[in-house]
């Protein structure tokens, strides 16, 4: 059963659509991620979802509710962490959530809420004292106080250091299971990847694909990449004659190979069969990264603000170092 | 003296009446913590009024009756203007700026997402407001008696008095905080208001000394209807009705309005 059903979504500013006709549903349960470079209108999207926004065209609904009603039932289904959303300064942790907790029917019991949420030491501080990371916990602890059927997480990570990124990630994975369906706003690709049963890209306002975290990587034809230092000198253009190799590049010791998903087994076999090792092999393969990249950098540059600023890295082989190449 | 919205909470109108009554106790309990950390605006509101309302008080002279003032003394004229002085810079400059403050900060848009009514965040202000400038109040009367001056004669009608032009002006600072975003444009406005409030409630121009058409329109002031109330009042009358029902209807007139025009973002 679709918990979110959206049907057809626009949103228009100053006669400039910003959301142009979006449609997709989330199942009961799911974690569902938007996905899309800075300006393409997810933020504009999940307002309206949440009830914040008035959309211009097309339907809603929400656990069966109309957001544009804002009637305390749907607050009630509904929990919501904005970005940009503060609390007063001089709030405590404890404050906030026994206050907030205060709003609803059935409210979770907030200190074992902050204790999930590794906010139990922190809960006599004040909110102005917060770390990033903390103020962020508290901000997902806020949308899942009053036991919401769906919770709606706005760029939750953005802005975060990569530990405390990994935290929230932890602590949303912990929620898969519970019943509560996540509809999660993104531009890292890492997480999505990490999170989401399923995801949508946004881009100009419309939706570009639709598809699980894998199969949208795995439909990006894009180049395998592999680089290793060989232990003696190698001919690199007998490498290029391999069927399986496109392009061959060398950088100091290390060469940099690229071809079909199968260019890695048939160059360490080419090399062995010369005698030669290769040391400290990477191997790439593509992911939502790539994906996101050649489905929003097709047509203009205009919206290639930032993919994810630092580098996911998820090389399957050995390392974690080298980040997939610049496939644009 | 509570804004009249049935439902501050969502259950309220599934009969959970003690839900919303939990929900306005946590409100208030975290607004007046928030308050006592945060005490600059409001304390710098009273200090003035409170000082003034008790240095009149000490001297003798200021306490007898004058014909400059149709048989009152400048202790009776200025005493209510007075404490109408601090209820006034309360609601028109410290509530706005807790408030337009919040919006700027995205704190309502927060709220806002929570089954949560504006009416319980406005109602839990204005109680916290109204008990600070009760507190001024009671200092206002209490010292200056202590010290010589007279107590209000009519303590019921003074006290009725006070409540409804509390009410009101209260309610105008309400309006104010609910619909500006910009901290300082609200501050701007509500000096704007203050100077006008004081005017017809008589800092310059006591009321006795207006001329007729003035004090007309004084009467259907918040603040002009509140002084004479308090006067009346204090000299031993009942307000005058005229005087009651314009507070009366400044406060629902203007509570409502800032419920219903009140904007989260």
């Amino acid at each position: 059963m679709a918990v979110i059903d959206v049907r057809g979504l626009r949103k228009v500013y100053g006669g400039r659509p910003v959301v142009d006709g979006v449609s997709f549903s989330v199942e009961d349960g799911e974690i569902f991620g938007i996905l899309g470079p800075n300006g393409a209108g997810k933020t504009t999207t999940v307002e309206s979802i949440a009830g914040l926004r008035r959309p211009d065209g097309g339907s809603i609904s929400v656990a069966g509710l109309d957001p544009t009603k804002e009637d305390p039932a749907f607050r009630e289904a509904v929990g919501v962490q904005l970005q940009e959303a503060r609390l007063p300064e001089k709030q405590t942790v404890a404050e906030a959530l026994e206050l907030y907790s205060s709003f609803y029917a059935q409210p979770r019991d907030w200190r074992e809420l902050a204790e999930r949420l590794g906010l139990i030491e922190q809960r006599n501080t004040y909110f102005g004292r917060l770390s990033g990371g903390q103020k962020q916990r508290l901000s997902v602890a806020l949308a899942l106080i009053g036991n919401p059927r769906v919770a709606i997480l706005d760029e939750l990570t953005t802005g975060l250091d990569p530990a405390a990124r990994r935290e929230v990630w932890g602590l949303l994975e912990d929620l898969r299971g519970t019943g509560v369906t996540l509809l999660l706003v993104s531009h890292f690709m890492e997480e999505a990847e990490r999170l989401c049963d399923r995801v949508i890209v946004i881009d100009h306002g419309r939706v570009i694909a639709a598809d699980t975290p894998e199969s949208l990587a795995a439909g990006v034809v894009a180049d395998q990449r592999m680089s290793f230092v060989p232990s003696a000198a190698v001919d690199l253009s007998r490498l290029k004659d391999l069927p399986d190799v496109r392009t061959v590049a060398s950088s100091g010791d290390r060469v940099v190979v690229t071809g079909t998903e199968n260019v890695a087994a048939a160059v360490v076999i080419a090399l062995h069969e010369r005698g030669i090792q290769a040391f400290h092999l990477r191997v790439d393969q593509p992911n939502l990264d790539d994906a996101f990249i050649a489905l929003t950098h097709h047509d203009d540059h205009a919206a290639s603000t930032d993919p994810p600023a630092d580098p996911p890295a998820d090389p399957v082989a050995v390392g974690s170092g080298m980040r997939t190449g610049a496939l644009r | 003296m509570s804004v009249t919205t049935p439902d501050l909470v969502a259950g309220a109108s599934l009969g959970n009446r003690s839900r919303t009554a939990d929900a306005m106790r946590a409100m208030l309990k975290s607004e007046a913590r928030l308050l006592a950390r945060n005490p600059g605006v409001v304390v710098w509101s009273v200090v003035l009024p409170v000082a003034a309302a008790i240095v009149l008080a000490c001297i003798p002279a200021i306490r007898r009756p004058s014909e400059d003032y149709g048989g009152l003394s400048f202790f009776h004229v200025y005493q209510p203007i007075l404490i109408l002085f601090a209820v006034t810079l309360l609601a028109v400059q410290a509530l706005p700026d807790v408030l337009t403050r919040y919006r700027e900060m995205g704190v309502l848009k927060r709220l806002r997402t929570t089954p949560a009514s504006p009416a319980l965040l406005l109602s839990a202000q204005l109680a916290l407001t109204l008990l600070v400038s009760i507190g001024c109040t009671v200092l206002m009367t209490v010292v200056p008696a202590l010290v010589g001056a007279s107590w209000p004669r009519n303590v019921a009608g003074f006290a009725l008095a006070y409540l409804l032009a509390a009410w009101a002006l209260l309610g105008l600072g309400l309006l104010i905080a609910s619909l500006f975003r910009n901290a300082r444009v609200a501050a701007g406005l509500g000096t704007l208001l203050f100077f006008v409030l004081e005017f017809f409630a008589g800092l310059w121009l006591q009321r006795p000394n207006m001329p007729a058409w003035l004090r007309h329109i004084s009467d259907f002031t918040p603040s002009g209807a509140g002084t004479q109330a308090l006067t009346d009042s204090a000299v031993g009358h009942w307000p005058q009705l005229l005087h009651l029902v314009v507070l009366a209807a400044w406060g629902a007139a203007m509570s409502t309005a800032s419920v219903r025009l009140f904007s989260w973002e």
